[in-house]
């Protein structure tokens, strides 16, 4: 019995110590469980810190992808080496309210179709590539590539527009109407050569000059296959000012003028004559010069009139753009030498021929938009059941168009037919131009046009009215 | 209070290369390319031979220095990254070099005494204080709950000095084949928590991070902790067996001839093998190849068995059989 009684007493004893090496057990296990944690959060921190540092070395090789309505680009992290993708799609329309004047069928046709492929490489040489599958046809409408290597000195190469016509020189997706206004149809388009130029002044002043192949009033280098058809070569300059661009004024910082002009001395032929037709902004030629007419063999039945000598063009140009309103004129002179041998037995008869334009273009958005020489941010976009309307604008536009007189003088043997070709052609447009977005223009346009002469007897050919439409894409 | 002293460490260097920047410009500029623990032995060689350089020419030589992960070094010079030389973890990546950006000549490791190598090295254990883990030899690290610090073979040249140590030993082994080698590496890999890119990287997980029960390191890197740390705080331990590490040097000749600076990239690797170079190799821990330096720095450096590249073929077939794609590493690597 009190052995029993020890042994109790023993075991009670034990207790307390039994119970603190238990507790002892207890927190060793918590401890090595706590250091465990620990290990699991610091590897996965440090796993995250390198992960972070993987993706740093890795940022400079890693290119930046855009989308939005401003095309579609792929560029260096340091922006120096980019590529854009762009298009133009011109839908256009056109309607002759009166088939008793010049005519013409009523049709849907694309005007442009522009896929573009431009960038920029080493941050300092542009290029741009751009085929044009408008018309029917294909033609390469930009080739080139620019050195930037100041902002006072950039050499361009390749096919690109001449610097003359102010609004040859704004963006096609630009015009407010769907064709350029008759300065456009004496100045050169787009010309294959060299052009160096730049700004000064912070963009106050800029300039180009570029020695080119040469081309036709209007004309662009694919009338003669991209490829020139003589030794001589034409000189283009242009100087722009926009004097009030770094000025406080905000009503005259949009305001730009300048002056440009192109100087030649080329000999054409029967088969490039280096002049022009003209046509009425419906697209209606309503000048043309005499062309050759064939006859048996090599000899024909009569010779075209052709550039033969010097060409003189110069344009002074001016734009204004001031908060929602726009205004736009441009005038141009070309002074052509030319010549006609009508038949082998008439004698050549040479003139200096004098043709001028001018136009000028009023635009306001009725919607609050800032307009502007380049492009325009819409204050809505238009949506679907949604409230954005988009961005609605009025343009307007009076232009002439005078060819010499002296063209017609001569009878058969002058240079131009005036019983066929008008001196003369005003011109005023109207159209309402609706950007449902940034990217997307319908066009609505109304033209009428009066001739001098061009009818048989010297009168007058009939007015034209025609009513144009054009749905716009471009990005 | 660990990271600072490290981060303490780096200020100077990032304090040398801003002055440099901004320092007048040098008659020569040399970038040197190499692999991850060299900084403090380049930032030391570097002022020696600028000196060295301008007595006895008169002219002045700026050299920057870029360190990262051995196989991604290499892999920025391909890309074009303008090393006038190149002092990589492992001859495999300056071939690279040749083969891939035909930058130098295929025979480059014989234009420079000992294959190009002007100082050895190996690899060691470092542990914690007291060694807890109980950490002797190649075998204790693929013991349940040992955690193992090694960087990415596939960036990291130290890092597949470590994987070639770690199979030789394996294959050493009682009993060994190919298949037990390769289970071995198998469990090891799996006891490797985080995989950094390069050896400063796996320095920084374990030192300054806490990270791990040992870290397979370059020995120039484990004495840098040992003394950047303090004794006490982390132990050297020497394995049984490593391997013969020969970090190559050379000059991209493409890039030198290109920036006239070939005469002063070649004088300033041929610097390495002089009196005063290999003293400054030593004092870094790196074992010099002059048999007179070595010999003062003899005592720092344990002796122990050494397998040498040749063992596993040479460099070309080790980097096919192991690092390759669909190589030993990829077939036995699961990310943790």
């Amino acid at each position: 019995m009190i052995a029993r009684r020890s042994w109790a007493g023993v075991f009670i004893g034990l207790l307390p110590v039994a119970s603190a090496f238990a507790q002892a057990a207890d927190v060793a296990g918590l401890q090595r469980r706590l250091e465990e944690q620990e290990q699991k959060t610091a590897v996965l921190e440090r796993k995250l810190e390198i992960q972070d540092e993987t993706a740093r070395a890795a940022l400079p090789n890693t290119p930046v992808i855009k989308a939005g309505p401003k095309g579609f680009s792929i560029a260096s992290q340091d922006n120096a080496n980019v590529i854009r993708f762009r298009g133009l799609v011109h839908f256009d329309g056109r309607y002759y309210l009166d088939d008793a004047g010049l005519g013409g069928s009523d049709s849907w046709r694309t005007q442009r179709v522009r896929p573009t492929l431009e960038g920029t490489l080493y941050n300092f040489v542009d290029f741009r590539f751009m085929p044009d599958f408008g018309q029917g046809r294909t033609v390469i409408q930009d080739a080139w590539v620019t050195g930037r290597f100041r902002p006072d000195f950039q050499v361009t190469a390749g096919k690109f527009k001449s610097p003359v016509g102010l609004e040859r020189l704004q963006s096609a997706s630009d015009i407010r109407f769907q064709d350029r206004g008759y300065p456009t149809l004496l100045a050169p388009n787009r010309d294959l050569g060299l052009q160096v130029g730049g700004n000064f002044l912070k963009d106050a002043l800029t300039y180009q000059v570029a020695f080119l192949n040469g081309s036709n009033d209007g004309g662009s280098s694919e009338t003669f296959t991209d490829a020139d058809v003589s030794d001589d070569k034409e000189w283009a300059l242009r100087l722009f000012s926009h004097p009030f661009v770094n000025s406080g004024n905000f009503y005259l910082r949009g305001l730009g003028l300048g002056v440009a002009g192109t100087v030649t001395d080329q000999k054409g032929s029967n088969t490039q004559t280096l002049l022009s037709s003209f046509r009425t902004p419906a697209g209606q030629t309503f000048f043309s010069y005499r062309g050759a007419a064939a006859a048996a063999g090599a000899t024909p039945a009569s010779n075209a009139a052709i550039q033969d000598g010097d060409r003189v063009r110069i344009t002074p140009q001016l734009y204004w753009y001031a908060g929602s309103f726009g205004l736009l004129t441009e005038y141009i002179n070309v002074e052509t030498d030319v010549s006609r041998q009508a038949t082998a037995a008439d004698p050549v008869r040479s003139d200096t021929l004098d043709n001028s334009a001018w136009q000028v273009q009023l635009s306001w958005f009725a919607t609050g938009e800032e307009e502007t020489y380049k492009g325009f941010t819409p204050n809505s976009v238009f949506t679907l059941g949604g409230p954005g309307w988009g961005a609605l604008e009025f343009a307007a536009r009076y232009q002439e168009l005078d060819v010499d007189d002296a063209a017609f003088d001569g009878g058969a043997l002058s240079f131009a037919d005036p019983a066929k070709s008008a001196s003369a052609a005003d011109s005023i447009g109207v159209v309402v131009n609706w950007y449902l977005n940034q990217n997307v223009k319908l066009g609505l346009e109304y033209e009428h046009t009066s001739f001098d002469g061009g009818a048989a007897g010297g009168a007058d050919l009939n007015d034209e009215n025609a009513l144009l439409t054009r749905v716009q894409l471009s990005f | 209070m660990t990271a600072n002293r490290w981060l303490s460490r780096l200020a100077p260097v990032v304090a040398l290369l801003a002055s440099m920047h901004a320092a007048q410009a040098a008659d020569y500029t040399l970038l040197n390319v190499s692999y991850d623990p060299t900084r403090e032995l380049y930032e030391d060689f570097n002022a020696a031979f600028a000196k060295h350089w301008q007595a006895t020419t008169g002219k002045t030589v700026e050299i920057r220095q870029s360190h990262g992960g051995s196989g991604k070094q290499a892999r920025s010079v391909i890309d074009g990254l303008p090393a006038d030389v190149v002092t990589l973890a492992l001859a495999y990546d300056i071939d690279a070099i040749a083969a891939n950006a035909r930058s130098l000549p295929a025979n480059w490791q014989s234009r420079l005494p000992d294959n190009s190598s002007p100082y050895t090295s190996t690899i060691v254990f470092l542990v914690r204080k007291g060694n807890p883990k109980g950490i002797r030899d190649w075998g204790d690290l693929v013991k349940p709950g040992v955690s193992v610090i090694t960087p990415n073979p596939k960036t990291s040249g130290g890092a597949r000095w470590n994987h070639l140590a770690a199979w030789g030993w394996a294959l050493r082994q009682p009993g060994a084949t190919e298949a037990t080698a390769r289970e071995y590496l198998r469990k090891l890999y799996r006891n490797v928590p985080v995989l950094d890119t390069g050896a400063r990287g796996s320095t920084t997980t374990f030192v300054a991070r806490g990270i791990g029960d040992v870290f397979l390191s370059w020995e120039n890197e484990a004495f840098l902790a040992v003394e950047e740390l303090g004794e006490g705080k982390v132990e050297i331990v020497v394995p049984s067996l490593s391997i013969l590490a020969e970090p190559p040097v050379t000059v991209v000749d493409k890039v030198a001839l290109r920036k006239g600076t070939r005469d002063v990239a070649d004088a300033y690797l041929k610097y390495l093998y002089s009196p005063v170079g290999q003293d400054i190799i030593g004092k870094h821990y790196y074992r010099p190849r002059d048999p007179a330096v070595a010999a003062k720095y003899a005592s720092r450096f344990p002796t122990l068995k050494l397998l040498t590249i040749a063992d596993f073929g040479g460099w070309a077939k080790a980097q096919a059989t192991h690092f390759g794609e669909g190589g030993i590493f990829d077939q036995i690597y699961l990310p943790q």
